[in-house]
């Protein structure tokens, strides 16, 4: 009782009404990718989406973008229904979508000059948000001159340049190896404190949504729908800065436990 | 420092004893090995030839040593005109592929970009795509004559099809995710059709243009031989009605020749225009 209160009193930015999406393969054939979701996500927040692969989160990321319809239900932004892509929603990929054929200035340049920001203004959004990324000694380095983590960081500021309400981030970090993707995280997790920006974030991986999230939301598969909210009650509501840090702090193992217990249920489901 | 001197003999042992063999699966060889290797093969084919040729194994009216075909080359360029032949096959390749590239480049790209300008075309093209282009040649000739047109709308018909199919399968393999990212940036329609779909497509463009000039030679000598007074498919016509098998062989070579320099070009421009590309 006492923890709606609190959440009542937070201002939600975006929300979802018995979202559902159902896919048409063939003629005769639907699937069911997300049933019945409903969810709010909060002004400042970050929410993970964490469950186990093709249970629809990125379908459910996707509809938030305004990128897929949904096939019943509502969602909308700031009150308002979401009916197509807008930036004031900015997405990060899990494949790398930094442009090959521009440089990592001019891609993290790109969305501004699609909104014609004043040539100013664009070099000191695309200034801030290179050093940001750690990115300077790259800016005028294409795509193909850098490691998987570094074409992240570009898409991270590409999005971030752009000035976004809310980032939707899908798996960004999916493809990288466990050391980058361990220091993408802190680095993250930074520039979020900084930034105060509000995320969701997709992961199938339960340490980076413990890292990172304020609240959890686990989506179960077969439909895809939401399982579990898990408040981070943890965390004393600040966020913790280091891997190390979060390792040593009470309560963790605990919802790490409880966690890998519903992964390895869902895991089972599909082996009956 | 013993035990390293010690160690790194080992090592050389190792190096050593590691047996090198002539076909060894999927390694490298040196570049110069490369060269070599290409070579004797060339050489091995003239010399086997050249050899039939000295010890009369063949009939020397119908089949000519090299060396008879290279001086023919020289007999062409400075009695026959043959610079002419070249010019004006080398001007009906440029025109009718430019004229070709002009129509299906622009609807490629939409056909594959755009579902229901796919689902419009696609069944077509497609169609046009499975009749041979030498089947129009008697219609051709009806409706425009022996002249330039007729040749042009050969070769035309040779290429576009294909070109169109090409290029459309090579937007439709576009990651989906490049048009997302422009989407969610705020981008519309206009602007992610100009500054993300045509510049990612620009270098398939360019090697879908490669694969299908080459086929426009193939119709070339065809719309040549067919009926045509000038051109090199019309040279070796008239070497044939004399018996010149020289210089029709000098006409293989240099439609040979023309396509490998057209071929070198292109890749050259590829890798000129998009240096931000990962090798090919
Ligand atoms: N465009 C699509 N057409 C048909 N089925 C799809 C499409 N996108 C996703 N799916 C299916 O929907 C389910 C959920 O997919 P997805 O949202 O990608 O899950 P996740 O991101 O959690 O792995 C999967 O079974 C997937 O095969
Ligand atoms: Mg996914």
């Amino acid at each position: 009782m006492s923890t709606r209160r609190s959440e009542a009193q937070r201002r939600s930015k975006l929300v979802l009404e018995h979202v559902s999406k159902e896919y048409q393969l063939k003629r005769n054939e639907t699937l069911l990718a997300v049933s019945d979701v409903s969810l709010e996500v909060f002004d400042n927040e970050v929410c993970v989406l964490l469950g186990p692969s093709g249970c629809g989160k990125t379908t459910v990321l996707h509809m938030m973008a305004g990128l897929v319809d949904p096939t019943t239900g509502l969602l909308s932004f700031n009150d308002k229904e979401i009916v197509g892509p807008s930036r004031e929603r900015g997405m990060v990929f899990q494949s790398y979508t930094s442009f090959p054929w521009l440089t990592v200035e001019e891609n993290v340049e790109y969305g501004l000059r699609l909104n014609k920001v004043p040539e100013k203004e664009r070099r000191e959004r695309v200034d801030f948000f290179i050093n940001k990324v750690k990115l300077a000694r790259f800016r005028k380095a294409y795509p193909k001159h850098l490691s998987g983590g570094m074409k992240q960081r570009v898409a991270i500021a590409r999005m971030l340049a752009n000035s976004p309400e809310i980032s939707l981030m899908d798996e960004p970090f999916g493809a990288l190896d466990a050391e980058t993707r361990w220091h993408m995280q802190e680095l993250l997790l930074d520039i979020i404190d900084e930034t105060q920006m509000t995320v969701v974030l997709v992961t199938h991986d339960i340490s980076e949504a413990l890292f990172l999230a304020d609240r959890i939301v686990f989506l179960s598969r077969h439909p895809g729908r939401i399982r579990e909210i898990l408040s981070m009650e943890f965390k004393a509501g600040r966020r913790i800065p280091s891997k190390e840090e979060l390792l040593e702090t009470p309560g963790y193992l605990e919802i790490e436990r409880k966690i890998l217990h519903m992964m390895r249920e869902e895991a089972s489901d599909v082996e009956q | 420092m013993s035990e390293y001197s010690l160690s790194s003999t080992q090592r050389e042992e190792r190096t050593v004893r590691r047996k090198s063999r002539l076909f060894e699966f999927n390694q490298s060889i040196p570049f110069g090995s490369v060269l070599r290797l290409g070579f004797t093969a060339w050489f091995i084919f003239f010399g086997i030839w050249e050899l039939a040729v000295l010890l009369k194994l063949t009939n020397a009216v119908l089949l000519p040593g090299p060396f008879t075909v290279l001086t023919s080359f020289v007999e062409l360029f400075t009695a026959k005109n043959y610079l002419y032949d070249v010019g004006m096959s080398l001007f009906r390749i440029v025109v009718s592929f430019t004229l070709a590239c002009m129509l299906a480049i622009p609807l490629g790209i939409l056909m594959g970009t755009f579902r229901r300008v796919e689902a419009f075309f696609n069944p077509l093209v497609s169609a046009f795509r499975y009749l041979p282009a030498p089947s129009f040649i008697p219609l051709l000739l009806m409706w425009l004559g022996a002249g330039e047109a007729q040749k042009l709308a050969l070769l035309f018909l040779g290429v576009v099809w294909f070109l169109i199919t090409l290029i459309m399968d090579y937007a439709k393999s576009l990651p989906a995710d490049f048009v997302n990212s422009a989407l969610t940036l705020g981008g519309n329609r206009r602007q992610v059709l100009w500054t993300v779909v045509v510049p990612a497509m620009l270098p398939d463009i360019l090697t879908a243009m490669r694969q299908m000039l080459a086929v426009s030679w193939t119709y070339l000598v065809i719309a040549e031989i067919v009926a045509a007074s000038s051109g090199i498919g019309a040279m070796m016509m008239r070497a044939k009605r004399f018996v010149h098998i020289d210089e029709i062989m000098a006409g293989i070579i240099t439609i040979g020749l023309l396509g490998l320099v057209f071929d070198i070009l292109l890749r050259r421009l590829r890798r000129m225009l998009f240096p931000y590309l990962d090798s090919e």
